[in-house]
């Protein structure tokens, strides 16, 4: 079973944005994924005129949220760095050989969602319509240009459901079985943030060399 | 309910099946009030949700029969139009503002699903057919959300106004091809194809990608329209009981919100401008019912044979004008009372609070809450001791009770019950009002007094000439006839009828010449009055009876009259 990756395009986002594009993105694609049966529900977006799909699934929508929060809180620490990464990925759960001192499951990915983030003027606790005087006058938005931002930014996050929506529709030979009566998520996921050194190659790279992979055919 | 089996599936009925939920999410997703005025309500998902496992809620009634709608037969396209058409101006050309076309495609002659003899694992590509159909059918779900048309779709179904365009849809399967200058207005977006046994199933969505050219405005006022079930007006019936509204007002919407459509699929969005409206139903509000709408709709002449469900017009212009209501039927109540008046000399003196202390009987009436200018309770002061700018209280005929800005908190509640309407209207010396929610108490009016309800025995109330400003132990402590005091233990329960008397022994005691020396209480009292109006009568007087006053009065008048002539005896 190959491993699909998708490599989303990368969005320039500020910090009290960060929230809402991965809302959209990651139930986006989850609602592609849960192939079990669903009762959808529209979301309007906070920020954008943007209105999104999610599976429904309470879980779902609280494992979404707590990972946010997590990714917020680990980018904070690194304020230096602007660009991150949030890696979706699904997986399959099978049975190995029993060896010495190891598990006798491992996880098959089967397809993996890469989001791009590039923070850009980290204002750490200011509200989304705030502006801080003084904070940074090199970076100061003035309103045309937060205007101008947040425009491009509906775009690239529409560009980027666009992207997943092909993605999703042209790539459906890999997925695997979907279990009789599912309800809801029909697929396990993890959602995992790249550390700031680590890029998704990277990760390919620590998979291939730890064992957890994936058998190319 | 059973579960139902994917495996026992054809691939006719999963693009049949799939045809049809197609259109019902395209046209739940774009035409407002498809399920009518009252939207279906959330159950556990039947047979037909289960189909894509995609719960989308019961189709609506066009969609019941989709035979009408859909094409006979698969292989025949399904072609979906979204069309902007102008409400006010029949004469303007509606516009396609969207083209959703889904068919399936006979193989080709080389394609490996064309031969029959291909098809050994009918059952694995029937599997694969319908998951792969799941996806597709998410897909087209979100892009919907997606384009444009959305945007329109929303503001249509979550506002209360009127717009100059409607969207309606148009079902047919042969897509007119548009003019080339059409071609060159339209994006176009092609989903991937979903193989079948009978060949690929095919979707792609033609779309305007700006729609700022059709000017979607609020139209003008709706005609009138007669209710039908009118249940009367608050205001002329204030007992009536109001049902609250349904809470999912969204806090931006008036109490005119009147969704008229259902939910697209059994779950409203979270967040308003919702794709799912709140139904208002008030008793008074012209919801007849969904039978209703539709005859509505079928007696607007300008409604297209197309299945084209338009926004019912009807008249907002009560609601509009309509108090705000309180969803609480029975409004949080103030502590003692239901009554709305401020008495103008207590909104200028500082709040004290006027000990009960001192003596267990006297019953000092007081506001509870003097600080909180809306909890002051007190009836309006008798029109001499009003300040000026109150215009209330300079009406000598005044009998109305007029709510002060500053009772913000009961002003639904005060409109809802007609407060001052009520009053203006009771000519009678002694009136009536009563708040629900509230103790009762009533009014006894002269011609030019206010006097203080019966009902004292709540220690809360006011007593009329208990002002803020006087500190009954201070009063006490200074007045030199205790005995008086004791005596007056129980002023507090003066009798309505008595209060003008006492009123009308402060304002003698006032004018009338000093019979003692300056340690005598009243004189300080006096000259507090003097200070602070009428309003600010000593405690001293507070605890006499009624009775006892008159009788006072009437014996400081003789004696006046007495020295008077004694002192004309003298002169002469």
């Amino acid at each position: 079973m190959n491993c699909e990756v998708c490599e989303l395009k990368e969005l320039v986002v500020e910090q009290f944005e960060i929230r809402e594009v991965l809302r959209c993105i990651l139930h986006t694609i989850i609602f592609h994924r849960a192939l079990g049966l669903v009762r959808p529900r529209d979301i309007n977006c906070e920020l954008f005129e943007l209105t999104y799909v999610q599976c429904g699934v309470p879980e779902v929508e609280k494992e979404i949220e707590e990972k946010i929060t997590e990714f917020i809180s680990k980018i904070s620490k690194h304020p230096n760095r602007r660009s991150h990464q949030v890696c979706l990925s699904f997986y399959e759960t099978k049975d190995k050989q029993p060896a010495w001192f190891s598990s006798k499951t491992e996880r098959v990915y089967w397809e993996r969602w890469f989001i791009n983030l590039q923070i850009t003027n980290q204002r750490v606790n200011m509200k989304p319509n705030q502006t801080k005087v003084g904070f940074d006058p090199g970076e100061k938005l003035s309103s045309l240009e937060e205007k101008l931002h947040r425009t491009a930014l509906e775009t690239s996050v529409r560009e980027n459901l666009f992207q997943i929506i092909k993605f999703v529709n042209e790539k459906m030979d890999h997925l695997p079985h979907i279990p009789p009566n599912a309800e809801g998520i029909s697929y396990p996921y993890e959602i995992t943030i790249l550390s700031s050194s680590e890029s998704s190659l990277d990760m390919l790279k620590r998979m291939l060399q730890t064992g957890h992979q994936t058998t190319l055919s | 309910m059973a579960a139902h089996s994917d495996s026992g599936r054809t691939t006719e009925q999963i693009v049949s099946q799939f045809l049809s939920k197609a259109l019902h999410a395209i046209l739940a997703a774009r035409i407002p009030y498809i399920h009518g005025p009252t939207p279906p309500p959330s159950r556990h998902p039947r047979k037909r949700d289960r189909w894509f496992h995609l719960a989308l809620g019961d189709p609506p009634p066009a969609l019941e029969h989709p035979s009408g709608l859909i094409p006979n037969g698969v292989m025949e396209p399904l072609v979906v139009d979204i069309l902007l058409s102008p409400r006010d101006d029949p004469t303007m050309p509606e516009a396609i503002v969207e083209r959703w076309v889904a068919q399936c495609e006979a193989p080709a002659p080389w394609s490996p699903l064309h031969s029959p003899a291909e098809t050994s694992s009918n059952s694995f590509l029937v599997k694969r057919t319908y998951k792969k159909s799941i996806i597709l059918l998410r897909s087209i779900y979100s892009v919907l959300r997606l384009l444009p048309a959305q945007r329109v779709f929303k503001m249509l179904c979550a506002s209360n106004q009127s717009y100059n365009h409607d969207l309606t849809y148009r079902v047919s399967s042969f897509a007119e091809p548009f003019s080339r200058k059409e071609e060159a207005e339209f994006q176009y977006h092609c989903f991937a194809p979903v193989e079948t046994q009978s060949g690929q199933l095919a979707v792609s969505v033609q779309y305007r990608p700006s729609l700022s050219q059709f000017n979607l405005e609020i139209s003008s006022l709706l005609p009138p329209m007669l209710i039908t079930d009118y249940v009367g007006s608050p205001a002329a019936d204030p007992m009536r009981a109001f049902p609250s509204s349904p809470s999912e007002r969204a806090g931006t919407r008036s109490s005119t919100s009147f969704p008229l459509r259902g939910s697209q699929h059994g779950q409203p969005s979270t967040s308003a401008p919702a794709s799912a409206p709140v139904f208002f139903n008030r008793p008074h509000s012209w919801t007849g019912g969904p039978s209703e709408v539709p005859s509505n709709r079928a007696q607007h002449p300008n409604h297209p044979p197309t299945g084209s469900y338009r926004k019912p017009a009807f008249n907002f212009d009560e609601f509009k004008f309509s108090p705000p209501f309180y969803m609480s039927p029975t409004p949080s109540p103030p502590k003692f009372s239901g009554s709305y008046m401020q008495s103008p000399l207590r909104s200028e003196t500082a709040p004290v609070s006027i000990p009960q202390s001192g003596s267990s009987k006297v019953k000092v009436l007081r506001s509870p809450n003097l600080s909180d200018p809306t909890r002051n309770f007190l009836p309006p002061p008798s029109p001499r001791s009003a300040r000026t700018t109150d215009p209330s209280s300079q009406d000598s005929d005044s009998r109305s009770f007029r709510r002060p800005d500053g009772l913000r908190t009961s002003d639904g509640y005060s409109n809802m019950y007609g407060t001052p309407k009520g009053l203006k209207d009771g000519r009678d010396d002694s009136g009536r009002f009563s708040l629900s929610g509230s103790p009762r108490f009533t009014f006894s009016r002269s011609s030019s007094r206010i006097s203080v309800p019966d009902d004292l025995d709540d220690p809360d109330f006011s007593y009329p000439f208990a002002v803020d400003d006087v500190d009954s132990s201070d009063s006490q402590a200074r007045s030199n006839d205790g005995k008086e005091v004791s005596d007056f233990g129980h002023a507090s329960s003066s009798h309505k009828s008595q209060d003008a008397a006492v009123g009308v022994l402060v304002h003698m005691l006032r004018t009338a010449a000093p019979l003692r020396d300056s340690t005598y209480s009243s004189q300080s009292s006096k000259s507090e009055l003097q200070e602070e109006g009428l309003g600010s009568t000593s405690s001293f007087f507070m605890s006499r009876k009624a009775s006892d006053a008159l009788e006072e009065l009437q014996s400081y008048k003789s004696i006046k009259e007495m020295l008077l002539s004694q002192s004309k005896g003298k002169l002469h």
